[in-house]
C-alpha cells in the first residue's frame, strides 16, 4: 500500500497481513506511517496504489460504510459521542430504518455480556468517564459485527486498569469470536503485554516483523528509531544519576513555586481546580500525574496567564504573583512548555527568529526599532544550541516538524533563564529520540536550578523525570509521594480516583 | 511569482472576454469602451494628473486598512471615517485663523482627529463592550453621512454662510486660496503635493509594520490572540492604537480630497466620499494586505474611476460600464483568494502529511 502527500510518502509499499484470531501490533513514532495505513484500510484515506485483500479475496474500499459491509471497524483516538444523548441512543446513531429503542437496548446489554463491557445502556454520555466513554465507542464497533477491529492508540485517555480491562476484553473478543484485532500504538509495554505478533513501521515503510514472545522492548525500540535506545529502568537512573539536585525539604530553603488553595471556577460555575495546594523547589522535578481533564490544562494556563483565578493564592520565590495581568507570570519567572504548542506556544505564520524572540522583543530592539541583525544571531545561537532542524532563523514556523517546533519552544523558555518551568505534556506527539532529547533537557534545566513543574499524563515520563510526584484528580491533589515510593499501582489507583 | 502572474492574466482576461460579450451584446462596440477608459484615466493628455488625485484618498484609506486587518480587526466604516474627517476638516478650515500653510495642516490634523475618533467609537466598543467592529463600523458609516448631511444644514456647522447663489445646494464655504494643496506639474500633469505625502506615509508604515516592535506586537495579536496573552501583550491596547489609525487614515484621505480640490472644488458637499471609502477597502483586500502593493493597486482602481468619465461620451448606458467596473473589479479579487485557498491547501497536506 503506498500514499503521497505532497512530496512525503506517508506510506511506502507497506505489506502487512493480520491473521484471523491474533491481536496484531502496529508500531511506529509519530510520523511512522501507521495512522495513515489504517485510514486506508477504514476508506478514510484512498490509496495511490497498491491491494487490499480481505479473506483472499481483492476489494476496494472507497468510504467507512464500504469497509463495514466488508467487515472492518476502527475505534477512534477521538471518540465522536454526543454527550446530551445516552449510551444507547449513541449506539443507534448511523442507523437507518425505525429506531427501536428496546431492540437496541437489548442489542447493548447482549454485546455487554459477551465481551465483558459493563456499561448502563440508559447512562448519559456526558456523565460517563472516558473509559467507559470508549466502551461505547468499542460497543458501536462490535454491533457491526466487525471481522477486523482496528484500535487506534486507545489508551492515550486510560489509567492503567482501564487500560488492563480494555486488553482483556480484547482478548475475549479474539479468543471466543476468531476475530482479529489491529492495535495502532506507539507504546512498547503495550505491544509486549497484549500483541501476538506486531510490525513496525518506521518514516512510510515496515522495518521489522516480529512474533511478540519472541522480543523484548529493547529490540522493539531499536527497531522503532532505528539505533541503540538506551531504556532506563528506575534502578539505572539512580545509579547513573551524579547530579547534585537542590530537593525541597519543605522546611529549609524556599519553594520556587507555591500554590496554595488556589481555585479556578469554569464559567458554567463548577471547579475545575479545587483549593489546590502544593509547592515546588529549586532544582525540583515535581511530576503531576493525571489522567486527561483533571485540571492539568487550567493550571498550565493560569501559569501562562491565559486563565483567572477565583479564589487562592500563587507565589514565586515567596512573592505573590497576580497571574491575572497579560505577561506577569512570564515576567516573575515562570516559563512555559504548553500542552498545545499550537493554541498558546508559537505562532505558525512568523519565522522561527520571530517566535524565539516572543519572550523579549525589546532586547532585540532598540527605540523600538528592532535590530534584525541582533535577532538573528539570537536566533542562530538558538537553534544551534538545542539543533533545531529548520532552514534558518527565517523559516516559517509551519515548515518545522512537531518535534523541531517543540524545540523551539523549549529553547525559548530556557533561554529566558526561568526561575520555574512548566512542562505540560512535553513529549507528546514526538518520537523516541525527540523523547529522549526533551527529557535531557529537562533534567539538564533542573540540575541549574530551575524547578519543574512536569504535567504529564505518561506514567513512563513521570516515573523517568520526577523527584516527587502529586497525582492530581477532578482539580485537587488526591496523592503525594517521593519516586522511591512510587509504584505504578499506586499512582494509577490515585488517578482513578481511590483515595489511599 | 510566476503563479501569482499567471493568475492575474488569466482572471484579467476572462473578465474582459466577459465585458466584451456584454458590451457587444447591448449593442455597442468593445474597442470603443476600452479606448474610453485608457483615454480617461492615463492617455489623454493631463489625465495622469486626474488619477493620481483619485489614487491618493485611496492609497491612505487602504493602508489604514491594512493597520486594522493586520491586528485581526475588521474595520469597513472607512467610508463613515472619511466623511467625518472631511467634515471635522472643514469645520476646521473655517474656523480656525492663521497663516495658509499653518491652517492647511491643522486642517489635515483635523481630518485625522475626524477619523480616528470615528473609527475609536467602534474600538471602544469592541474591547469595552465586546460589540462586533464588523457591526459598528459599517452602522456608523449611514450616522456619519447623516450627521454630515445634517451639518451641511446649519451656516454655524458646515453651511456656507454666503449662500449667494440661493439656490437649495448644500455646500460649506470654498477653501482660501492659501489653504489649498499646493499643486505641481510634471510631464505636462498637474496633481497636488499630497502624492508624495501619499508615498511617503505608505513607505512609513509599511517599514514600521515589519520592523518595528509595534509593528510585531500587532503582528502577533493578529495571529494569535492567546500566545499575544501569555507573552503581555495586551490584545485591547494594541487594537485600539490599529483601530484609531486606520480611522485616521481613512478622515486624513477625507481632509486630502478637500485640499486637494479635484472632487468637489474645496468645498464639502453632500455625498462628498464618493464611495472612496469602500473602494480603498477594496484596494486593500486586492493589495493582500501589502503595503508596497497598494500605490499600483490603488492606480489601477483610480484609473477605472476617471476612466469611466470618458465613457459616457461614448453614448454606452452607464449600468453597462458598472458591470464592465465590476467584473475587472472580480478580476483583481480572485487572485488572491486562490493563491490563499491553494497555500491553506499546500500547509494542510503538509501537516495531514505528518500522521
Amino acid at each position: 500500500m503506498s500514499k503521497r502527500f505532497g512530496a512525503v510518502a506517508a506510506c511506502d509499499a507497506v505489506d502487512i497481513e493480520i491473521h484471523r484470531g491474533e491481536i496484531h501490533g502496529i508500531l511506529g513514532e509519530n510520523g511512522a506511517g501507521k495512522s495513515t495505513l489504517m485510514k486506508m484500510l477504514i476508506g478514510l484515506v484512498v490509496p495511490d496504489s497498491g491491494s487490499i485483500l480481505v479473506d483472499g479475496a481483492s476489494v476496494r474500499i472507497t468510504d467507512p460504510v464500504a469497509a463495514a459491509s466488508l467487515g472492518i471497524g476502527m475505534v477512534h483516538q477521538h471518540f465522536s459521542l454526543v454527550e446530551a444523548l445516552t449510551v444507547w441512543e449513541n449506539v443507534a446513531l448511523g442507523d437507518t430504518g425505525r429506531l427501536s429503542r428496546s431492540g437496541v437496548r437489548d442489542a447493548v446489554g447482549d454485546l455487554s455480556d459477551r465481551y465483558g463491557l459493563r456499561i448502563d445502556p440508559d447512562a448519559l454520555v456526558a456523565d460517563l468517564p472516558v473509559g467507559l466513554r470508549q466502551r461505547v465507542e468499542i460497543l458501536k464497533c462490535l454491533r457491526r459485527e466487525p471481522e477486523i477491529l482496528i484500535f487506534d492508540e486507545p489508551t492515550s485517555v486510560l489509567t492503567p486498569e482501564e487500560s488492563d480491562d480494555l486488553f482483556r476484553s480484547l482478548r475475549g473478543v479474539v479468543e471466543q469470536e476468531g476475530r482479529s484485532v489491529a492495535l495502532v500504538s506507539h507504546k512498547l509495554t503495550e505491544m509486549l503485554d497484549v500483541t501476538d505478533r506486531v510490525t513496525i513501521m518506521r518514516n512510510g515503510s515496515v522495518v521489522e516483523r516480529f512474533v511478540t514472545t519472541e522480543v523484548d522492548a529493547g529490540m522493539l525500540a531499536t527497531a522503532m528509531v532505528g539505533r541503540d535506545v538506551r531504556l532506563r529502568s528506575a534502578q539505572e537512573m539512580s545509579q547513573s544519576d551524579t547530579r547534585e539536585r537542590v530537593v525541597a525539604d519543605g522546611g529549609g530553603s524556599l519553594p520556587v513555586l507555591e500554590f496554595r488553595n488556589v481555585e479556578v471556577r469554569e464559567s458554567g460555575g463548577s471547579l475545575e481546580l479545587d483549593d489546590l495546594t502544593f509547592s515546588l523547589g529549586t532544582g525540583e522535578i515535581l511530576g503531576m500525574a493525571g489522567v486527561e481533564g483533571n485540571g492539568q490544562r487550567v493550571i498550565a494556563d493560569l501559569l501562562s496567564g491565559l486563565r483567572n483565578r477565583s479564589g487562592g493564592e500563587i507565589l514565586v520565590n515567596g512573592s505573590v504573583v497576580d497571574v491575572s495581568q497579560p505577561g506577569s507570570a512570564m515576567d516573575a519567572g515562570i516559563a512555559v512548555i504548553p500542552e498545545d504548542r499550537h493554541d498558546s506556544g508559537i505562532v505558525l505564520e512568523m519565522t522561527v527568529a520571530e517566535n524565539l524572540m516572543l519572550s523579549d522583543p525589546s532586547g532585540m530592539s532598540s527605540h523600538g526599532v528592532i535590530d534584525g541583525l541582533r535577532r538573528e544571531k539570537m536566533a542562530a545561537d538558538l537553534i544551534e544550541r538545542f539543533a533545531i532542524m529548520c532552514t534558518g532563523p527565517d523559516a516559517p514556523m509551519w515548515t518545522l516538524s512537531g518535534g523541531n517546533q517543540q524545540r523551539v519552544v523549549l529553547a525559548r523558555e530556557i533561554a529566558a533563564e526561568p526561575t520555574v518551568l512548566v512542562a505540560a505534556q512535553p513529549t507528546r506527539g514526538l518520537d523516541v529520540g525527540a523523547i529522549e532529547y526533551m527529557t535531557d533537557q529537562l533534567r539538564q534545566a533542573a540540575g541549574s536550578g530551575v524547578g519543574i513543574l512536569l504535567i504529564s499524563s505518561e506514567l513512563d515520563e513521570i516515573l523517568e523525570l520526577a523527584d516527587r510526584i502529586l497525582v492530581i484528580y477532578r482539580g485537587q491533589v488526591t496523592g503525594e509521594m517521593t519516586r522511591s515510593e512510587a509504584t505504578r499501582e499506586k499512582i494509577g489507583r490515585l488517578m482513578g480516583g481511590d483515595i489511599l | 511569482m510566476v503563479e501569482v502572474v499567471a493568475l492575474y492574466l488569466g482572471c484579467g482576461l476572462a473578465a474582459l472576454v466577459i465585458s466584451g460579450i456584454i458590451v457587444e451584446a447591448v449593442g455597442a462596440d468593445w474597442s470603443t469602451v476600452g479606448g474610453a477608459l485608457l483615454d480617461g484615466s492615463v492617455r489623454k493628455p493631463g489625465r495622469w494628473g486626474g488619477t493620481i488625485g483619485v489614487t491618493v484618498p485611496l492609497a491612505m484609506v487602504a493602508i489604514g486598512t491594512i493597520v486594522s486587518t493586520k491586528v485581526g480587526l475588521v474595520n469597513i466604516g472607512q467610508e463613515g471615517q472619511l466623511l467625518v474627517g472631511a467634515a471635522l476638516a472643514t469645520f476646521a478650515s473655517t474656523r480656525v485663523p492663521g497663516p495658509g500653510p499653518v491652517v492647511l495642516v491643522i486642517i489635515l490634523l483635523a481630518g485625522v482627529a475626524g477619523g480616528a475618533i470615528w473609527s475609536g467609537l467602534a474600538g471602544g466598543l469592541r474591547y469595552w463592550r465586546k460589540v462586533p467592529e464588523v457591526l459598528t463600523t459599517l452602522l456608523l458609516v449611514s450616522v456619519a453621512s447623516n450627521l454630515v448631511g445634517y451639518g451641511l444644514k446649519k451656516p454655524w456647522l458646515l453651511l456656507d454662510a454666503e449662500a449667494k447663489r440661493g439656490n437649495r445646494n448644500l455646500v460649506s464655504e470654498q477653501l482660501p486660496p492659501d489653504t489649498r494643496m499646493p499643486r505641481i506639474t510634471l510631464f505636462g500633469n498637474e496633481f497636488t503635493i499630497s502624492a508624495f505625502l501619499a508615498i511617503a506615509v505608505i513607505l512609513l508604515v509599511g517599514w514600521m509594520l515589519s520592523r518595528t516592535l509595534w509593528g510585531y506586537r500587532l503582528t502577533v495579536v493578529g495571529h494569535n490572540r492567546r500566545v499575544a496573552r501569555r507573552f503581555g501583550i495586551s490584545e485591547s491596547v494594541q487594537g485600539m492604537v490599529a483601530m484609531l489609525a486606520s480611522g485616521g487614515f481613512a478622515g486624513l484621505a477625507g481632509a486630502l480630497m478637500l485640499t486637494g480640490g479635484d472632487f468637489a472644488n474645496y468645498r464639502l458637499v453632500s455625498g462628498f466620499s464618493v464611495s472612496i471609502g469602500w473602494v480603498g477597502l477594496l484596494v486593500a483586500l486586492v493589495a493582500n494586505n501589502r503595503a508596497l502593493a497598494v500605490i499600483p493597486v490603488a492606480f489601477v482602481f483610480a484609473s477605472l474611476r476617471t476612466g469611466s468619465g470618458f465613457l459616457a461620451s461614448t453614448g454606452i448606458e452607464r449600468r453597462v460600464t458598472d458591470v464592465v467596473q465590476g467584473l475587472i473589479v472580480l478580476a483583481l479579487l480572485l487572485p488572491p483568494a486562490i493563491m490563499f485557498i491553494r497555500e491553506r491547501r499546500r500547509a494542510l497536506a503538509a501537516a495531514g502529511s505528518r500522521v
